[in-house]
């Protein structure tokens, strides 16, 4: 058996270096920006992210770009226009759980990544009803589902150099070729029986790709880790708690503020050996500054939920690094929520522009996170410009600009064996993973987000491996107004919403901003345009399920603009649906029974890929 | 290849191919027992046995229920399947849909062996006493179990009827979440 | 003598010094009433015999004005000793003292060595260290059932409530072993629910409380290693926590320094290999209804557990 499996590995290298090589005689050119997507070319240098990322003809990363704007400068469907859009083709992907992340266009053709059992599908964008070219089944293992905390999601994929790369759950980073659907390489990273799972979508930045593991909720420890490209060889990982060699904290590390800096504070920071299972996990969205050549991202909440098992602050959890893609190591680190009282983990995207503040132009971040605050941040000293609450909060007073901590409220502050009430925002934050999006033109935050507060008691717990970590009974109920979710056009300079729209649930989807139009979901599986200056409604789509899939826009081989979006309803709280969960219990789904019981009632489970055009459908 | 490998390999293959080609005609009578496994589905060929003739030790039993919401805590069980059952990475164990079966046995059963969808596996890390006690506390959630025996006590957030009130209905086995 | 571990009357510390002087006025004041009652009862029965009232209402009044007096007197000779001695146990909460944090369970007592620098936090059960001269500041919380700490010879009770957070504040004045008892009954095992008390010297303390803080030794052995192993896979982990292992359970005493401790369950048996081997195999046995079941490990892994649970010094 050895000898022959030798033969075969033998076999498939020289075939895949035959391949390689082949790849690389077709024909290339530099016009990538400009040339008609029927002729865009997939190989060489062209593949470059740096490059594809700013081209709004396609789609390469979940975030559409490394600032993680989402916004696409594509102007065919507009604000008058919108009302004749229609349905071009859908897709059923077959998979009944939430639907989260984008579909990605490279070229003439569409990747699109499904929740478990994370197949990837490749469409041909050329032909009518763009048929499946390809599909890749990574055959992730079923006992992985039980270690997903909330959904077996996926975020979706990114591409680089001809090659797709995504996570499957069950803890597997793997690289296929983009025009053949053949895989390149699989890694396996993380060890469900430890809770680690993986649910991020990759971020590809010079030759590496970058990922995180999920399992915030089962007693993992967190890390970030940059796989090379070509090999998916681990090249550094940092893990987000203990010592400073493990978070590669070095000489280069120059945090902003005073409480950030000390020798392993991811131990000093913890309780024994807390660190150990402590959290931190990186599930959420990457962003990168070429220019500075920062890599940003999130560390989330630490475990268990209860606070008092994890005294201290709980370095490096719920905060943000900085960190160099080449090496790893870190630059600066901004804790959003040092010793987190409530998991709000702090993996939001963040937003990267230039803003006009005080006279002068400010390089900055813009984080909208889980305590209710919309961060402007410095993003290359991590100084905090401001932090603005953008829903009602009461358990903090905001940051105190000087230390750049986060003030805490004393009579909210969760505790074990008590129950404290009317906490706001809840668990899931103001605002969870659904990303937000910037447009350049309107210079406003399009951020679809909850209005959610919670009755919260600290329990014991222990932990057992493999099984949950949270030490919490959370019941969650809807924010002041009664509404449970909100999509907010904000100002960041002004610190104030310039419009914003009520919705009946949550927003869970994400925010596309295509030119003067933005596009979200609603969990009643409305997908509506808005526009951009206003949030007048402008068109509205009923999906057949819920949406917290995240909109996307690109052009297709025939030159016109489309919007694709996946429905599906599921993730932390439509799983009330996609799980079957019994409202009665007000815990299920880790504490949305008591609010979402309606939910069952409005819309079911089913995961569909829809893509629209001006003038689809007929 | 010489005439001697020839031969050689020809044994060999005759001799592996032994074992494989037997045919028992009897076996051991231990062997040959019809299985009286736990059943997870009711559908059988022929005229049905019955599905189970188990009954939880605790069903009646306020101490072991009590035990059982206290294990259910202790275990994480409530991390995944809800504070009061309502489920959430697990299905929920409140309502009336079983993938597994409602039987004392058949519980038993899902808690030992796992789950391949993401149920682990507690046999051999619990005593099996705790979890026939677990059995009866996941029984009295969907109100399975002898109600004047069943645990009102909650110490913590009430976010659910109490288990002595919930009222048994009848349980479907879907198979499926 | 055996020594007096456990007594209010031998105090060992401060507070229970106080506490001991109050009883002695308490004792001597109601001794003198209780005599003098005793004594004016008997005259009046003696007297009721021999004539029929013919007291003046003048002499009456004299009578009861002086029984007010003395009543009124020695309540409130009663009071303010009671008050003062309030006042003086309430005068020991200081800046600069140890917090320990013990939280009640049926029927053992977990017990945090608190700090403000959450890495020289210190968990343990179900035996404490005090050093001598310093005042400890204990917070007194519950899991379940009430329960009451008392340690005689150092302070009163404090009752331990599920839900809230009471605190009390002692200091051992002398070395030595004491013996704190669960003061308010909490189920079956109420009885074995002790808490032994070391008091020892300052620099003694401090050696202990920074051996507490580091993690099990790794095991040397290949039985140790099997007897880590044996936790690991076990149904040890799934309750009990060995700080450098897999084992993180919260709902049974912490064993990462199983092997200091002078006594297993509470109290209930004396540590020595025999008996913990006896417990490990029937809990039930010894402290029946506890809540360890019976692991039905093999002899052959019992041995080896007790192996490595001996490396937890």
């Amino acid at each position: 058996m050895g000898i022959r499996a030798q033969r075969r590995g033998l076999f498939l290298t020289v075939a895949g270096i035959a391949f390689m090589i082949s790849a690389c005689q077709k024909p290339t050119s530099d016009t990538v920006q400009q040339s008609p997507a029927s002729a865009r070319a997939l190989s060489g240098s062209l593949a470059d992210p740096a490059r594809l990322q700013q081209d709004d003809g396609q789609w390469v990363m979940s975030a559409k770009n490394y600032a993680a704007t989402r916004f696409s400068s594509l102007g065919e469907i507009t604000p008058a226009n919108v009302k004749q859009m229609g349905v071009a083709w859908t897709f059923s992907t077959g998979v009944t759980a939430g639907h989260e992340g984008p579909p990605l266009v490279v070229g003439d053709t569409m990747y699109l990544v499904t929740p478990w059992p994370n197949i990837l599908y490749a469409f041909d964008l050329t032909k009518p009803g763009a048929p499946i070219k390809w599909q890749y089944d990574p055959k992730p293992l079923g006992a992985a589902k039980g270690v997903a905390c909330c959904d077996i999601v996926n975020r979706g994929a990114a591409y680089a150099n001809g090659a797709i790369f995504f996570n499957a759950l069950d803890g597997r980073t793997m690289s296929i070729d983009a025009a053949t659907g053949k895989e390149r390489w699989v890694t396996q990273l993380t060890d469900i029986n430890r809770g680690e799972t993986m649910t991020m979508a990759p971020l590809v930045v010079k030759g590496k790709v970058f990922v995180g593991n999920s399992g915030g909720e089962f007693g993992v420890r967190g890390w970030l880790t940059a796989l090379d490209a070509d090999s998916g060889k681990t090249a550094w990982r940092a893990y987000s708690t203990g010592p400073d060699k493990d978070v590669l904290i070095g000489p280069t590390f120059k945090p902003h503020y005073d409480s950030d800096r000390g020798k392993d504070l991811g131990i000093t920071t913890w309780p024994g050996e807390a660190w150990r299972i402590g959290g931190g996990t990186v599930w959420g969205w990457l962003s990168y500054d070429p220019e500075a050549d920062l890599l940003y991202y999130g560390t989330a909440n630490p475990g268990p939920w209860n606070p008092e098992q994890r005294p201290g602050d709980n370095k490096w959890t719920a905060g943000m690094f900085a960190r160099s893609p080449d090496t790893g190591e870190a630059r600066w680190f901004y804790q959003t929520s040092p010793h987190d009282l409530y998991d709000h983990d702090g993996v939001n995207e963040m937003v990267l522009a230039d803003l006009q503040m005080n006279g002068g132009t400010r390089k900055v971040l813009m984080r909208a996170d889980r305590n209710g605050l919309l961060y402007v941040i410095d993003r290359l000293t991590g100084e905090v410009l401001s932090a603005t609450p953008f829903v009602p909060v009461n358990s903090n007073k905001g940051v105190d600009l000087k230390s750049g901590r986060l003030i805490p409220v004393k009579e909210k502050e969760s505790k074990q064996g008590m129950v404290v009430r009317d906490i706001c925002p809840a668990a899931p934050g103001a605002k969870d993973e659904q990303p937000m999006a910037f447009s350049p033109k309107t210079g406003l935050l399009y951020i679809p987000h909850n209005n959610v507060c919670m009755d919260f008691e600290g329990t014991a717990v222990s932990y057992i491996a493999g099984t949950p970590y949270v030490g919490a009974s959370v019941v969650y109920k809807a924010g002041p107004g009664g509404n449970r979710g909100f999509f907010t056009a904000w100002d960041p300079l002004a610190g104030k919403p310039k419009w914003q729209i009520k919705e009946s649930f949550p927003v869970w989807s994400g925010a596309l901003v295509a030119n003067d139009v933005v596009f979200y979901g609603t969990m009643e599986g409305w997908f509506k345009a808005v526009d951009a200056n206003t949030g007048q409604l402008l068109w509205q789509f009923k999906c057949g399920s819920g949406i917290i899939g995240h909109p996307m826009a690109f052009k297709g081989p025939d030159g016109h603009e489309y919007i694709a979006v996946t429905a599906g309803i599921g993730g932390w709280p439509g799983a009330i649906v996609s799980a079957d969960l019994d409202p009665r219990d007000a815990t299920a789904g880790n504490g949305w029974g008591g609010m979402l019981a309606d939910l069952k009632k409005t819309t079911t489970k089913g995961g569909m890929l829809y893509v629209f055009t001006v003038g689809g459908g007929t | 290849m010489g005439r001697f490998t020839f031969a050689l390999v020809c044994t060999m293959a005759a001799t592996l191919g032994c074992e494989r080609e037997t045919r028992r005609y009897t076996e051991l009578p231990a062997a040959a027992n019809r299985s009286t496994a736990v059943r997870l589905t009711t559908l059988q060929p022929g005229s049905p046995q019955p599905i189970s003739n188990v009954q939880s030790p605790y069903q009646y039993n306020a101490y072991g229920l009590a035990e059982g919401k206290r294990l259910y805590a202790a275990y994480n069980c409530a991390g995944c399947h809800g504070v009061a059952g309502g489920g959430a990475i697990g299905p929920a164990l409140m309502d009336d849909k079983w993938i597994y079966g409602s039987h004392a046995d058949q519980i038993f059963s899902s808690i030992s062996q796992g789950r391949p969808d993401g149920m682990p596996s507690f046999g051999g890390h619990i005593p099996d006493q705790q979890i026939w006690q677990l059995v009866g506390y996941v029984q009295s959630l969907a109100g399975l179990v002898s109600q004047d025996a069943a645990t009102s006590r909650n110490d913590d957030q009430i976010v659910g009827k109490p288990e002595n009130r919930i009222e048994g209905t009848k349980q479907i086995q879907t198979g499926h979440r | 003598m055996a020594p007096l571990i456990q007594s209010v009357l031998h105090p060992a510390g401060v507070q229970a010094a106080r506490l001991n002087q109050l009883w002695w006025v308490m004792f001597w004041v109601c001794t003198v009433v209780f005599i003098s009652v005793l004594t004016a009862l008997a005259m009046a029965i003696a007297r009721g015999r021999r004539s029929a009232s013919n007291a003046s209402d003048a002499t009456l009044t004299g009578s009861v004005g002086a029984a007010v007096g003395i009543s009124v007197a020695a309540l409130l000779v009663l009071l303010t000793a009671s008050e003062i001695t309030g006042r003086d146990l309430d005068a020991l909460k200081a800046q600069n003292a140890l917090r320990i944090q013990i939280t009640g369970n049926q029927w053992w007592w977990d017990v945090q060595y608190l700090n403000p620098d959450p890495s020289l936090t210190v968990v343990t059960a179900n035996e404490i260290h005090v050093p001598v001269g310093r005042p400890v500041g204990i917070v007194a919380k519950s899991n379940d059932v009430i329960h009451s700490l008392w340690i005689p010879a150092l302070h009163g009770k404090r009752d331990l409530l599920p839900g809230r957070q009471s605190e009390i504040w002692l200091q051992a004045d002398r070395a030595g072993v004491y013996r704190g008892q669960c003061a308010e009954y909490c189920g079956a095992q109420h009885a074995k629910m002790a808490l032994t008390v070391v008091a020892d010297l300052p620099d003694d303390f401090e050696r202990w409380l920074s051996h507490m803080r580091g993690p099990a030794p790794p095991p040397a052995t290949e039985s140790q290693m099997r007897g880590r192993d044996v936790i690991e896979r076990g149904p040890c982990a799934m309750c009990h926590s060995i700080a450098g292992t897999l084992a993180g359970g919260r709902t049974a005493p912490d064993l990462t320094h199983l092997a200091s401790r002078s006594a297993i369950g509470a109290g209930s048996i004396p540590n020595t290999r025999g008996n913990l081997a006896g417990w490990i195999a029937d809990p039930q046995h010894i402290k029946p209804g506890n809540k360890m079941p019976a692991t039905g490990l093999a002899s052959e892994e019992l041995q080896a557990l007790l192996d490595y649970l001996e490396t937890l010094k």
